[in-house]
């Protein structure tokens, strides 16, 4: 399979006519465009399948191909998550493939760390090295001392396996810059993590998510579908005007960090008023009198002085939820990386949900739907006696998820050295140093590694920091798992990945690295067996799929949408939904969420918030050719009255500086964020000069934070202080 | 500082004594999936000649009560050849991802 693989590669590679030996730099000499790239559609082109990897939501699309080429990216209609829908940066997918910046041949580092010199190597040699390097590492400081980062890739499960097999603990994700901390409450809540069902929802209070620009499918959608057409409200709080905002029946520029406040306010009315559902408490719920004791200091009176938002419209809002409910919810949102006490923030979101009863009915939080897709073939990995007993970021968060670890403490441990050394890094498809809070501190731990290997589509900052770096081949080049996808009333759904076009340059897929280190690990009986069987077992037992998936690109499971727990228990302690929750209790934790007001900017100074447009993806979209087009840096958002104060005029150029660091951009004075707060988008101000973002706008990582959610070990961004100056 | 099983081993204290439990399960959780793996996957696996199981498929109480008496179980047979060392390493893995447990595992 492997070496099959690879001479496709080689051969498309000498197809393409590309000057093997025209460029040995990292960089974007070659025109990665292949001949007959420049010509419009002609007749007679194939269409064919795709799952976009533009963002994380793996949308079903088809790729219009002639000549080997694709010329265009277009929406599948029959992609119910999607709404048949393909977003701006799915449409610029087309630029990934064809980008004269991507990774084109392994790379290893010649000069100093995170200089940009490198090297042109073989694979052969590339994977010698990377497996000796690694075979080192495992003797010197045990198995444990490589630490493995995945995104979320199709392939990424192909790591994980791979690290369980070479036998490290010490695996993370990116979502602990992201969204544990709601997950985390969710799951200390219903015991799972629901799925909204926006589309027939009738009133939805959205608190710090940005659906109509932070696009989650079918959400964004559905919401715009269900405003338009059903009459549903939506109440966007805030402390910066949004998109989601201006489109919203209500507005409140939200004082950030207070949105507990807001919810224990809630839920003061909903019990002394009588609004929730009594019988849906009373037969699913545990804790109701113990909730009922705690929330009578939280009046909307005493929420006002801490939120900003009248005490009557707080009150309006609790009666006009519990008038809706069922079909109501507090939007669980998604990236929660925000405080140090954001699972107890996100358990008030739960809880109010909770009370109402927006469970598992029309309209409400819903229950993952049986998809049907099965794990792939199993793994049955080794076990290292001489290895530590735990993760190397274990013992701090109480509540750390075990499979997707705490980038934050793991970092904290690498540069401490305890309880054990970490040597060794291996990141494929994702960019902790533009995405984790305290770019100095990433700097840090990959400088004292023994070893960095980073696979990626293009030249990111991480590779830029990296010994050896590796191509990947795009999505629209890549076979991939099946992977399943939950929609609530849009779908249960899987979709899969074929090539489109041929694979460009020596890029190869993960699935190829890991198993080739695993052949020369002595691992190999670990990856023995091509991805098509890998997915013909994940797809076992849904014998309709793969018709369903080469005529559709989709197969749908038609499963039981609502009334799923009929019958059955939460997976909680207590085997219902947890108002209170015992397990917090006896580890010394708030059983239910106590209130602290947030730390207020010392004078001069204003709280940072990031978050993005529909036009970017952290930093892995935003050297894009298309999408450079129309985002071609970020800004700094700062209120007219501050920045007067200060000086400052739109457009000037200014320095954010916070303990974590100094960055340069321009000014954008507007009324669309509160006077103590400014704000950025994600994904510039890139380190890599491989990337066409380089010199446009500042880095998140290098002003952020890097405070910690004491239960999740999620990253806790917005703790962060910054001074704003003309620069 | 804490182990990760804090709750569990407070939670397996009180199980165990009201059940009179050989098995005192804060065994190692690492070693129980892949003693579960070797052992028990044999059979209990996706299209495998037993059902399928994962530490997920019961609760913390009913994983106790199997490994307090494997009696009844078709593969009674299989939990006497196994150490009781291992048989605390796998029991502390199915409890520590039962579905009622913090985080319900799926053993893949």
């Amino acid at each position: 399979m492997a070496s099959k693989q690879f001479m496709v590669s080689r051969r498309g590679f000498l197809k393409l006519g590309v000057g093997a030996a025209a460029t040995a730099t990292a960089g974007g000499l070659l025109k990665a465009r292949p001949a007959g790239a420049q010509g419009g559609l002609k007749p007679g082109f194939e269409s064919k399948f795709t799952v976009c990897d533009m963002c994380f939501n793996k949308c079903s699309a088809i790729a219009r191909v002639g000549d080997g080429v694709v010329r265009k990216l277009d929406p599948n209609p029959k992609f119910l998550k999607s709404r048949g829908m393909l977003c701006a940066k799915g449409n610029a997918g087309l630029h990934q493939l064809y980008d004269p910046n991507r990774l084109k041949y392994p790379l290893l580092r010649v000069g100093e760390r995170g200089q940009g010199q490198f090297r042109r190597i073989s694979w052969s040699e590339a994977l010698d090295l990377a497996a000796a390097k690694m075979g080192a590492i495992a003797k010197e400081y045990t198995r444990c001392g490589m630490l493995f980062m995945a995104g979320a890739d199709m392939q990424s499960t192909f790591v994980h396996r791979f690290a369980e097999a070479f036998g490290s603990y010490n695996v993370i994700s990116h979502e602990s810059n992201c969204l544990l901390s709601n997950n985390r409450a969710f799951l200390d809540t219903f015991g799972e993590v629901p799925i909204p069902d926006v589309l027939n929802s009738k009133y939805i209070l959205m608190a710090g998510a940005n659906r109509f620009e932070s696009l989650v499918t079918p959400d964004s959608i559905d919401l715009m579908t269900t405003l338009r057409e059903h009459g549903c409200k939506l109440v966007v709080l805030d402390p910066r005007y949004t998109k989601t905002a201006a489109l919203a029946n209500e507005y409140h520029a939200i004082r950030p960090g207070t949105d507990l406040a807001l919810m224990l306010a809630l839920m003061h009315v909903l019990i002394n008023e009588g609004l929730y559902d009594k019988q849906f408490v009373a037969e699913k719920t545990y804790g109701l009198e113990q909730l009922r004791t705690h929330v009578q200091s939280y009046s909307p009176e005493w929420a006002a002085g801490q939120t900003d938002i009248p005490a009557e419209a707080i009150r309006r809002m609790a009666r006009e939820l519990a008038a809706a409910a069922p079909a109501a919810m507090v939007y669980p949102g998604r990236r929660s990386s925000d405080y140090a006490n954001s699972t107890q923030i996100r358990r008030g979101f739960a809880m109010v949900n909770a009370l109402l009863g927006n469970w598992d009915r029309p309209g409400g939080l819903t229950a993952a739907r049986v998809v049907g897709l099965k794990g792939g073939i199993p793994l049955e990995a080794p076990f290292y006696e001489d290895n530590p007993p735990e993760r190397v970021d274990s013992g701090q968060a109480r509540l750390m998820f075990e499979e997707e670890g705490s980038f934050k403490l793991t970092r904290d441990a690498a540069l401490k050295g305890e309880p054990y050394p970490i040597k060794g890094f291996f990141a494929y498809h994702v960019n902790p140093m533009q995405t984790g809070a305290n770019r100095r501190k990433t700097i840090a731990m990959l400088n004292q590694m023994d070893f960095v290997m980073v696979m990626d589509v293009a030249m990111t900052d991480t590779a830029w920091m990296a010994d050896l770096v590796l191509p990947s081949q795009t999505y629209l080049e890549r076979l991939d798992p099946a992977s399943a996808q939950q929609g609530s009333s849009a779908c249960a759904c899987v979709v899969q990945r074929d090539p489109v076009a041929p694979a460009m340059f020596e890029a190869q897929p993960v699935f190829f690295v890991v198993q080739e280190l695993a052949k020369r690990l002595e691992l190999g009986e670990h990856f023995d067996f091509t991805v098509e069987e890998f997915r013909a077992a994940q797809l076992a037992d849904l014998p309709d799929a793969p018709q369903a998936l080469a005529e559709d690109g989709v197969y749908y499971n038609p499963s039981r949408l609502y009334g799923v727990y009929e019958g059955k228990i939460y997976k909680t302690k207590s085997h219902k939904i947890e108002l209170f929750n015992q397990r917090y209790a006896e580890a010394g934790l708030d059983p239910m969420p106590v209130y602290t007001a947030p730390a207020q900017p010392p004078a001069g100074q204003f709280r940072l918030v990031v978050g993005r447009n529909a036009l970017i993806t952290q930093s892995s979209s935003t050297s894009n050719a298309l999408l450079l087009q129309m985002q071609p840096d970020n800004d700094l958002w700062i209120h007219p009255d501050s920045a007067a104060r200060l000086g400052v005029k739109a457009g000037q150029r200014v320095a954010v500086t916070s303990p974590a660091g100094q960055q340069v951009l321009t000014a954008r004075v507007t009324h669309e964020t509160r006077p103590d707060t400014v704000y950025m988008h994600t994904g510039f101000g890139v380190m890599s000069r491989e990337l066409a973002a380089y010199g446009r706008g500042g880095c998140i990582a290098a002003v952020l934070v890097d405070a910690v959610d004491e239960i999740s070990g999620n990253m806790a961004m917005h703790e962060t202080f910054v001074q704003v100056a003309a620069a | 500082m804490f182990k990760r099983s804090f709750t569990l081993v407070i939670a397996l204290a009180i199980l165990a004594g009201s059940l009179g439990l050989a098995l005192a399960g804060d065994g190692n959780a690492r070693k129980g999936k892949y003693l579960f793996r070797k052992n028990c996957r044999a059979c209990h696996l996706e299209n495998g000649k037993a059902k399928d199981l994962s530490p997920m498929d019961l609760t913390q109480a009913q994983w106790q009560k199997t490994f307090a008496d494997p009696s009844k179980l078709a593969c009674k047979d299989e939990f006497a050849k196994l150490s009781k060392d291992d048989l605390n390493d796998i029991m502390t893995y199915m409890v520590e991802g039962a579905k009622d447990s913090p985080t319900p595992a799926k053993c893949k």
